[in-house]
This record gives C-alpha cells, structure tokens and sequence, in this order.
C-alpha cells in the first residue's frame, strides 16, 4: 500500500473528510465494482442493489478495515461476497425450487431486458452461467477484466496455481457446451 | 498452461469482449448522488409528525378500554345476570291473569312446594274440608254401584 492510499484511508477514517473521501471512492471504484457484481448476477436491478450495499458495508465498516490488503482488493472481496449471498438468498427464496444458481441466471439472463449482445454473446453468456461458481467468477475476472492471477488471489484468497487451474477448466467447459450447441 | 492460454484467446478472439450488458442513462452520474441520500436516510430517518402521532396515546387508550368491556362486561352480563329489578323483571315477563282460578294457577306455578302448603294454609278460601262418614257414603252411592264396589275389593 502506498503512503497515498495510506493518507486517503486515514481521510476516510476521520469523522471530518470522511463524506468527501467516500464521495472519492465511490466515484474510482462504482464501474469496476459494478461490473463485476453484474457478471456475478447477471441482472442489472440486482447488480444496482449489491452495489449500493457494498458501499454501504464499507461506509459502515471502514474504521475496522485493518488495512492488510489494498482498499481495491477489499471493495472487490465485499462485492464478491454480496454478489454470492445475493444468488444463494435468490435459490433458498425462489417460486419454483431451483436446483442450481444457473438456474436463477439463466431465467435472469433470458428476462434481462438490458441485454444488448449478439445471438453469439448470448450462447457465451449462457455457457458461463453453467459453470460451478469458482470457475465462473475466475473465467470472468481472467477474460473480461483482463486480471492478474496474483491480483484474483488477493480477491478470491485463492491460490494462484488453484485459480489457473479454474480457468482452463473453465474454457473447456465453454469449449463443450458451445460445440454441443452448433450441433 | 501459458501456451494453453494464448490458445484460448486465438479461439475466442473472434467473440467481442465487451460484456453484452447496457445499463439506464446517467446510472453511474447520478449513482453517487442516490447513495448517500441513502446513507443520510439510514443514519437520520426523517420523521413527519402528523396529527395521527399526537392522537395515537388516546386512541389506543380508548381501544383498549373498548375491547375490556367487550370481552369482560359483556359475557358476564349475559351468562350471570344479577343485581335489583331481576326478579321484578321475570315476574313482568308472565301474562296477566283474567280470573281468580288463573290466578292461583299462576301463583302455584311460581312457588316452590314449600311456599305454596304455606300459602295454601294461610289463604281462607282454600281451608280443607273436612270429610265425614255420610259424605263420603253420599260420594260412593252417587258415583259408584255394587258390582264396582265388589270388584275392587
């Protein structure tokens, strides 16, 4: 953590420049967060609540942040976290009992109407929703974000050979179901 | 692994990166500006005093003094009546009497047996008479003949 992070988490800590140094952060980190949340959950009303109560646990919690990792690895944990509590509320509170999460996202996927890809992204998008939850979250952060392995370990506190591991499991898994989809 | 990755993005090179997901217009201009509105709801609600907030201690009062009465008085008056005038007002519910036979009957019929043998004893115009031998010789000759008399014996 450099000493300019340091002063501006100190800014965030004191009573007085918190509003402005929160003001600060939400405005740096609202569209990566948002963007990881929303290929989290798929939804945009969803993504817009998670991310409103991601910024709300950090206003609340910011005292306690014991500043072991950097404040983009912690936001990025957070919204992690949210976005995975969020799905599973979503599977135990459902109409019609879901036996998988992709069930909820692919429903979600197919009602959403700010979806705005080709018929191509959308069998991609279909396909990643069929992943277990690890290899989703690492083909996402890898493929779209463009993230380092080291940067995904501080977030998912995974280690980095496990993460690799993820993601070329992942591919073949897209790999096949896209195959199986042409036929 | 690392040639295996360079592999990946040659075979999904030709799909567009960008996420195929759009959001509202201004979402991230106006986003900041919601969310603390948000927080200052959270940490000073707002609370509007209408006339309902001064007025709920009194409605709640008489509620409940609405709902004692309804649940305790009223079963008690039905199920156990008492107190002056009940007698008076079961008495008032029997019909009046033209004659003086309809009167004892109605007398008989609101004593218990006790009250009315004193009643009886007290009232002259019911003093039993007493039955001599030629009266009740006079009654059998009157109403009875031989045979009757021989077969009950």
């Amino acid at each position: 953590m450099d000493l300019k992070e340091k002063e501006f988490i100190g800014n965030l800590k004191s009573a007085g420049n918190r509003e402005k140094a929160f003001k600060v952060l939400v405005e740096t980190y609202q569209e990566k967060l948002y963007w990881h949340i929303r290929k989290i959950v798929m939804n945009h009303d969803d993504a817009d609540d998670i991310l409103q109560n991601v910024y709300l646990k950090v206003w609340k919690n910011v005292d306690g942040f014991r500043e072991d990792s950097s404040l983009y690895t912690w936001l990025f944990r957070i919204a992690t976290n949210e976005s995975l509590s969020h799905l599973q509320r979503q599977r135990k509170h459902a109409v019609i009992p879901l036996n998988e999460i992709s069930d909820y996202l692919t429903g979600s996927l197919e009602s959403d109407i700010y979806f705005d890809g080709d018929e191509i992204q959308r069998k991609l998008q279909m396909a990643i929703v069929k992943l277990p939850e690890k290899q989703r979250l690492v083909f996402n952060m890898k493929y779209f974000d463009e993230m380092k392995y080291e940067e995904m370990s501080e977030i998912l506190q995974t280690s980095t050979g496990a993460l690799k591991a993820s993601y070329h499991f992942a591919v073949k898994k897209i790999e096949e179901f896209l195959k199986q989809d042409h036929k | 692994m690392k040639e295996k990755e360079e592999d990946i993005e040659n075979r999904f090179g030709n799909l567009n990166k960008n996420l195929p997901f759009r959001i509202p217009e201004s979402y991230f201009d106006t986003f900041s500006d919601r969310l603390m509105s948000r927080i200052k709801e959270i940490e000073h609600p707002s609370r509007k005093r209408t006339l309902y907030f001064y007025l709920k201690p009194a409605l709640s009062l008489a509620a409940s003094i609405i709902l004692v009465i309804l649940l305790v008085f009223v079963p008690i008056k039905k199920f156990f009546p008492t107190g002056k005038g009940y007698l008076a007002r079961q008495k008032n519910q029997v019909d009046p009497v033209d004659s003086l036979s309809e009167l004892s009957a109605t007398l008989i019929s609101c004593f218990s047996e006790g009250q009315f043998m004193t009643a009886v004893s007290e009232m002259d115009e019911f003093e039993p008479k007493t039955l001599s031998s030629d009266n009740l010789a006079d009654y059998i000759a009157a109403n009875y003949n031989d045979y009757d008399i021989i077969s009950n014996n």
